[in-house]
């Protein structure tokens, strides 16, 4: 460590102390910040810390969950681990998780897709999971196309780092092509069976990443994720590494049973989740694997795992169960709408979609999402919030359904007055709208793990 | 045309039994920012008044054909699936030339927007494009990415949405444009215009999706196919609070330089 690092290290590690101690401020990114101006390379620097090495989490959805979840089972396991916890995914909250203590065992960072040629590079992983890419804040991040080439860029120039893909996703294993070309090892996780689960709609290109021939599907999951081929032969689901197999999904959560590459099965389950969530404990179970951590570690972690983060979290608010989670593109929305579709109840559901810069300022998405599914509900009342609480709106009188404006969580829970108690609310918020939502239900409500 | 996907109920009978065809042109390759929603709109307001709604979808493997048709829509890509388009269409640009001269209505979004002129450039090489209007498109730097606010006649209230476009598109000498930027950038960033309008033809880098929330865009792409296949221009009025609300709601908020664009 030479004298720059220890000094980006100490002031990093000074200003996180400042903002925790002093100003009772989160410290997840600032530190970092603060870490790469004075060295741009700390994330290099403080690399070697970590005895066993690095696993990156990146992918549209799931980023957060996956990664925690993974982190979770690794500590189980009784190793060190550092670990960005609240999400911050961009360099500097990499180098930030990076600052505490003297050594750890495992580093398990997300990473913002964009963000992986900052951080590959420098933090030379052990493994990338790649979860699956959708269309996501297009003003911001551009077209699906150049987060492809940035993760490609990203793993060319960390040579020694396996690319643990989702072999579902026809465009994450457009990623997984290329990059086995330049020469990165590659090991594919996927769903082994029809789940036959009621179709959505196919919002992204469903199309052959070598010759565009729209492509064939055996079996889809949901969104474009399923076993496809190209029509032509020159692109299909590869070989699996990582099987799921005998998977259940039902409002009682999710379960299934992972076959290993070289032999051996492990049983999964959780309390939570739709089909999304088989696919990001797959992934967090063929990572944890691969790190060394059993079966029962595992399953004993994510026993213990409660989300606080906003995501799928349950609360009862004068008696009235209220599921708050995060819905901030047309996959993660309709993923909700499969996932509130497998409670039976009556129930409520508000919107809050805000257009701050950390959600994408255009939200022309809203009518890419599946709303027209509601219209099966018997007897929802629905409400439409946040800063374009108008445009939701406009979006259900599209749909057919009448969606009246509410600025609170709060007030529509007061709208529900005489509504029967055992209809619950499900609040889905996009990123920036989460945050405020949460912390009223933390206010008013009781949690449930 | 056999081939195409055509959900017109056929023993409906509407009020004098109208009917307008909608072509909504590659579908699953131009659908980058919420165009269905486009579609949606198009159809509702036409269910609301009676009229029914034949949509039809021109998918990659199908030769479009444009008699019948009243209403033609062409949304984004990202510039591959552009390309495809563009390529697939200059097979039937005659038949298109003959669609819009004859006075069909055409809505152009964005990099179907583009296509209308006679060519655009993908990374830095020139496409030829459908030359149906005089225009052209260039690129420049940097993109012109924000929210958009558009005065123009077509429509009794401002147009809101937004745009994300890299092209920078110059109309020709006397060609009109849809109408003068209130807020943001519009063609070019340094005219103060956006899109163009030329006979039934309209054409916009304004997505959000366009027709939503700016109920009169919506409405004079109808009135002006009723006007070509009827001979009335009558609209039944329709009850648009909700889309004038969120039509306002973001003209004031915009106005009000409420929103940081970056």
């Amino acid at each position: 460590m030479g004298v720059r690092n220890s000094c980006a290290v100490g002031l990093g590690r000074l200003t996180s102390w400042g903002l925790r101690r002093v100003l009772h401020r989160n410290a997840s990114q600032m530190p970092g910040r603060v870490a790469l101006a004075v060295d741009p390379n700390a994330i290099a620097h403080l690399a070697p810390k970590l005895s066993e090495g690095a696993i990156v989490v990146c992918g549209t959805n799931g980023k957060t969950t996956t990664n925690n979840v993974l982190a979770n089972a690794i500590e189980r396991s009784g190793r060190t681990v550092l670990c960005n916890r609240a999400g911050a995914n961009m360099a500097a909250g990499v180098a930030a998780a990076l600052l505490p203590g003297s050594g750890a065992d495992w580093a398990v960072m997300e990473a913002d897709e964009l963000s992986t040629i900052h951080i590959l590079p420098q933090l030379q992983p052990r493994y990338l999971v790649l979860l699956n890419l959708f269309r996501d804040q297009l003003d911001r991040a551009g077209e699906i196309d150049h987060v492809q080439d940035t993760i490609v860029a990203a793993l060319a120039a960390s040579p020694a780092t396996t690319l643990v893909v989702c072999g579902d996703d026809p465009l994450s294993v457009g990623v997984a092509l290329r990059a086995k070309k330049a020469g990165t090892k590659v090991l594919a996780f996927g769903i082994g069976e029809d789940l036959h689960l009621p179709p959505d709609r196919v919002p992204e290109a469903r199309f052959c990443q070598v010759c565009g021939a729209e492509l064939a599907y055996d079996y889809r999951a949901y969104a474009q994720l399923g076993a496809f081929r190209c029509p032509n032969g020159d692109f299909e689901r590869p070989k699996l590494d990582f099987v799921a197999t005998g998977v259940r999904v039902d409002a009682h959560g999710v379960a299934f049973g992972v076959a290993f590459p070289e032999g051996g099965t492990a049983h999964v389950s959780a309390s939570f989740g739709g089909v999304y969530m088989v696919y990001n404990l797959l992934a967090a179970a063929a990572a944890a694997h691969l790190a060394g951590v059993d079966a029962a570690s595992f399953q004993a972690a994510l026993d213990g795992y409660h989300p606080e983060n906003g995501r799928l979290q349950h609360f009862t608010v004068g008696g009235r169960e209220v599921v708050l989670n995060l819905a901030k593109n047309p996959t993660g929305f309709n993923q909700n709408i499969s996932l509130l579709q497998t409670d039976t109840r009556p129930k409520a559901v508000f919107f809050v979609i805000n257009d701050d810069f950390n959600d994408g300022k255009d939200i022309s998405w809203i009518w890419d999402v599946d709303f027209e599914r509601l219209l099966s509900e018997k007897d929802l009342l629905a409400f439409a919030g946040g800063h374009r609480a108008n445009d939701v709106q406009v979006r259900m009188k599209y749909v057919g359904i009448k969606a009246p404006v509410a600025s609170t969580v709060g007030e529509v829970l007061g709208r529900l007055g005489s509504v029967p108690l055992d209809r619950p609310l499900y609040v889905l918020c996009n990123y920036s709208a989460l945050w405020p939502a949460k912390a009223e239900l933390e206010g008013m409500g009781e949690r449930h793990d | 045309m056999s081939a195409m996907t055509s959900q017109a109920t056929e023993n409906t009978t509407h009020r004098g039994g109208r009917t307008l065809r909608i072509a909504h042109l590659y579908p699953e390759l131009l659908n980058l920012y919420g165009d269905s929603g486009n579609i949606l709109c198009l159809r509702r307001r036409m269910e609301w008044r009676g009229i029914t709604p034949d949509v039809m979808e021109v998918h990659v493997d199908d030769t479009p054909s444009f008699s019948g048709v009243d209403i033609a829509f062409i949304g984004g890509g990202s510039d591959r699936e552009q390309r495809i388009v563009c390529d697939k269409l200059l097979a039937e640009q005659a038949e298109i030339r003959a669609f819009v001269e004859d006075g069909g209505v055409l809505a152009a979004v964005c990099g179907g927007y583009q296509l209308l002129g006679s060519s655009y450039l993908m990374a830095d090489e020139r496409v030829e494009g459908l030359s149906l209007v005089d225009l052209y498109t260039d690129h420049g730097d940097p993109r012109l990415i924000g929210n958009i606010v558009v005065e123009s006649s077509i429509s009794p209230q401002p147009i809101v949405g937004y745009e994300n476009h890299a092209g920078r598109t110059h109309l020709g000498e006397g060609v009109t444009p849809l109408g003068r930027v209130l807020y943001g950038h519009g063609n070019d960033g340094v005219t103060g215009y956006e899109g163009v309008l030329y006979k039934n033809v309209v054409g916009t880098y304004v997505h959000g999706p366009l027709l939503p929330k700016n109920p009169g865009v919506a409405d004079y792409l109808i009135a002006r196919s009723m006007e070509r296949k009827y001979g009335t221009t009558e609209l039944e009025p329709l009850d648009d609070t909700e889309e004038l609300a969120a039509n306002q709601v973001m003209y004031h908020r915009l106005m009000a330089g409420e929103v940081q664009e970056s």
